[in-house]
């Protein structure tokens, strides 16, 4: 009897319960965030741009070296070559 | 500027109900603040894509407790990450009641509310939900079923499941009460 008069104060402590109004303050905050991620986002955006161009100068200066070297060593096969064959004397 | 308009109509029409679920189910004032700052900065970005399937009111629950649960994961993972433990099985641990009391419960209720909500606490998540929205928040179990995206069956027995866990637990913190006396 006692365990069930506590137990059933225990779950009609929220009876009556009232809502809680928030901060008044809480709007500004909300609008304040909102204005800071759309800075972020505006940033990103340039951050990300950025990081493509990087991306981009680096992908052509690697192909323009390797052609640079293909050049290179086929002149000397070139070369080479040339020398073998104009060989009078073995 | 009409989207800025109908938000900050949505801010005022629905800041009391947002607060207060998040009060429910945190039990934290500075918590449920943050929450309902993530749940309105949720709601302007996703005003544009709301479809009218829902209601706002139904749209604008639904963000409140998923943004709950998450709160509490995140909560939970950063303190697993700190004392370098193993995940718990309740993902609950986070919430501590033992000093919260309630600014909204009848003052000589606080010490009965507290330990209610302890146990709320063990709940399982969907049962917390359902039991929260219905006892505090005063919802039906259509509503709630809308809310939770579950059929009415599996509401009705999600809410006797909670009411007979709590009778259980409370029926062993009754001993140790008891004990105390």
């Amino acid at each position: 009897m006692e365990r069930n008069n506590w137990i059933e104060n225990i779950l009609i402590s929220t009876n009556g319960i009232k809502s809680v109004v928030p901060s008044d303050i809480l709007f500004s905050k909300i609008q304040h965030r909102i204005q800071q991620e759309n800075k972020v986002s505006s940033k990103t955006v340039w951050l990300v741009a950025a990081s493509i161009a990087v991306l981009v100068v680096l992908n052509f200066s690697a192909i323009a070296s390797k052609n640079k070297e293909k050049n290179s060593s086929s002149t000397a096969y070139l070369e080479m070559t040339v020398n073998k064959s104009n060989q009078l004397y073995q | 500027m009409l989207n800025q308009t109908h938000f900050e109509k949505l801010y005022h029409e629905y800041k009391t109900l947002v607060f207060n679920v998040a009060l429910n189910y945190m039990q934290n004032i500075e918590d449920a603040e943050e929450i309902t700052q993530d749940v309105f900065v949720k709601v302007y970005h996703s005003l544009e894509n709301f479809n009218q399937k829902s209601t706002h009111k139904t749209w604008i629950y639904r963000i409140t407790i998923n943004q709950c649960l998450d709160f509490i994961k995140q909560k939970n993972s950063q303190k697993r990450f700190f004392i370098f433990g193993k995940k718990s099985q309740n993902e609950q641990e986070y919430l501590n009641t033992a000093t919260f009391e309630h600014p909204g419960i009848l003052m000589e209720n606080q010490e009965d509310a507290k330990i209610l909500f302890e146990v709320i606490n063990t709940l399982t998540e969907n049962q917390k939900t359902a039991f929260l929205l219905s006892k505090l928040d005063g919802l039906s179990n259509p509503e709630i079923a809308e809310i939770m995206q579950l059929s009415l069956c599996s509401v009705e027995s999600l809410i006797f499941r909670a009411k007979v866990a709590l009778q259980d637990k409370l029926s062993e913190k009754f001993n140790h009460y008891r004990k105390k006396k």
